[in-house]
């Protein structure tokens, strides 16, 4: 039992951070970040190449990750997103568009990194026993503290920071915010730049412990947005709620249900397509209109 | 009295719909000035067009001897011009407090925006009482009252109404006409008062405009505008 919990927390930690990335991106501009999996992809190629490559320690690459993903987001929406919403005011345009840089990202990573499974060396030995109720391995426990640490380190930074302050006015009024004097071009930027930082953070710490492949991306985005649906699109709250519910209930589905197959995710499906029927706007999320 | 705000001839569009066909107005520093008029009338658009919201056409706009059109919103701002929107746009899930420091948003001196912040809330004890709370709770007068400090955060040299009267109790437009007048005796700032309700705009306001169909058919002094037969005809409804 305490051992399902804690599986839970170590797996929600790294789900809660990844799905913050995604609604913040989804809040700021109405975007649907399908290439969020992908970023995090290139986020653990990118500590893998600077741990494993190059020697350098890990904190050194987790770094790396987020710089670089901060960069790639930044670019993305100053070039490609903010272009197009200033264009069309279709919504496909930028669902589609959001497809097509998954597409190219998964291409670029294939290019670059290739096709193999890829880790870096354990960064810290051992494994803590707590008379084998929890067994859980040093490097999971540090992991899942830092994402915990990052998610609280988000949380502060947008609620007691001018720029944090200003994202929130952004997501809940845009005039009203232009009106406050926040350069909306600069915010949604900035907001991009943080999303998809998140996701290469993520990628980086999940690197230690499962490694990375190409074949991570679209799995990943899938899982970011049922936690999404979960807690309800856009909303801070949500998306952390979001995220340790599919982290625990994959850690209860692993133990409990692998007697009768790999059934965890279709059971997850399941109830989540019975639960959006009842409350479509997810836990925390407001109803539309 | 030196001339805080002029619009030369000022055009704008909605696509291919014109807004405002060849305005002109001005407003002197210190002055409070309404506008009034139907819906539809343009009077809002005056508004998003000098705070750069909307692209105006042709013609010029003047503020405090520079011209401002084709500004960014943020630089507007930044110039000291603070808009109070229709339909009041308070940032619902945010506390009472987050609102107005967003007001201050273009200012960095934390001391002088906390001189700011006890004014305001001195000016509006209701909002002292409800710091904490989330804007989206509060009752219409007060989110009104929330948006005009959040305004004034911003130190504004000229102020912005855009019907402030709108979709509040009766009884309290009273206080909300009380607060506009306070506020440009006691700041100095001078008013651009946007109102359906035309009793209540001429009455506060030194001077007022009348617009039709985004052009201007009558201004003069609010007093001589309130006596007016075609003004008493057309906005107040002739029970005077």
């Amino acid at each position: 039992m305490e051992q399902i919990i804690v599986n839970g927390l170590y797996l929600g930690a790294q789900y809660a951070l990844i799905a913050l990335g995604l609604t913040l991106i989804f809040s700021l501009m109405n975007v649907l970040n399908f290439a969020h999996g992908q970023m995090y992809v290139l986020g653990g190629f990118v500590t893998y190449t600077v741990v494993a490559q190059f020697g350098l320690p890990f904190i050194v690459g987790l770094i790396a990750s987020a710089v670089v993903l901060a960069v790639v987001g930044a670019a993305v929406e100053k070039y490609l997103f903010a272009p197009v919403i200033r264009k069309s005011k279709r919504e496909e345009s930028t669902m589609l568009l959001a497809a097509g840089i998954a597409f190219f990202l998964d291409a670029v990573i294939l290019l670059v990194f290739g096709e193999k499974q890829r880790g870096v060396p354990k960064i810290v030995n051992g494994v803590l026993n707590w008379d084998f109720r929890i067994i859980m391995p040093y490097d999971r426990i540090l992991i899942g503290v830092l994402a915990i640490a990052m998610i609280a380190g988000f949380i502060l930074f947008m609620q007691y920071t001018k720029a944090g302050r200003a994202m929130r006015a952004l997501a809940q009024d845009r005039v009203a915010a232009e009106l406050m004097g926040v350069d909306v071009a600069r915010y949604s930027m900035l907001g991009f730049a943080l999303g998809a930082m998140l996701a290469g953070l993520v990628g980086g710490l999940l690197v230690t412990i499962t490694g990375i492949n190409l074949g991570m991306g679209g799995p990943t985005s899938i899982k970011a947005f049922m936690m999404i649906m979960i807690g309800g699109a856009g909303v801070i709250s949500g998306a952390i709620a979001g995220g340790f519910i599919l982290g625990m209930m994959e850690s209860i589905g692993l133990t409990v249900l692998a007697a009768y197959g790999d059934i965890t995710y279709l059971m997850i499906f399941a109830s989540l397509m019975v639960f959006l029927a009842f409350r479509p706007q997810g836990l925390m999320g407001k109803p539309w209109g | 009295m030196t001339q805080m705000l002029t619009f030369r001839n000022v055009e704008l569009y909605y696509h291919h719909v014109y807004a405002l066909k060849g305005v002109s107005i001005e407003l002197n520093e210190g002055e409070t000035v309404a506008l009034i008029g139907a819906n539809g009338a343009g009077k809002s658009s005056i508004l998003r067009a000098i705070t750069g919201l909307r692209k105006i056409r042709s013609g010029e706009i003047h503020y405090m001897g520079r011209r401002i059109d084709g500004t960014s919103v943020a630089d507007i701002v930044r110039k000291g011009i603070a808009m109070v929107p229709e339909g009041r746009r308070v940032f619902p899930y945010m506390s009472v407090k987050d609102n107005l420091l967003m007001g201050a948003f273009t200012r960095s001196d934390k001391a002088d925006i906390q001189r700011t912040l006890d004014s305001v809330l001195h000016r509006f004890p209701r909002l002292k009482e409800r710091f904490g709370q989330q804007a989206g709770t509060l009752s219409g007068g007060e989110q009104q009252m929330m948006v005009i400090g959040r305004a004034l955060m911003a130190k504004p040299r000229l102020l912005l109404l855009d019907e402030p009267s709108l979709g509040i109790a009766p009884k309290l437009v009273q206080d909300i006409a009380r607060a506009i007048v306070a506020i440009s005796r006691d700041e100095g700032v001078s008013v651009l008062l946007v109102e359906q309700n035309s009793r209540m705009a001429l009455s506060i306001s030194d001077r007022a405009y009348a617009l039709s169909t985004g052009t201007v058919v009558l201004s003069g002094d609010s007093k001589d505008l309130m006596g007016d037969d075609r003004i008493k005809a057309a906005y107040l409804g002739g029970e005077l």
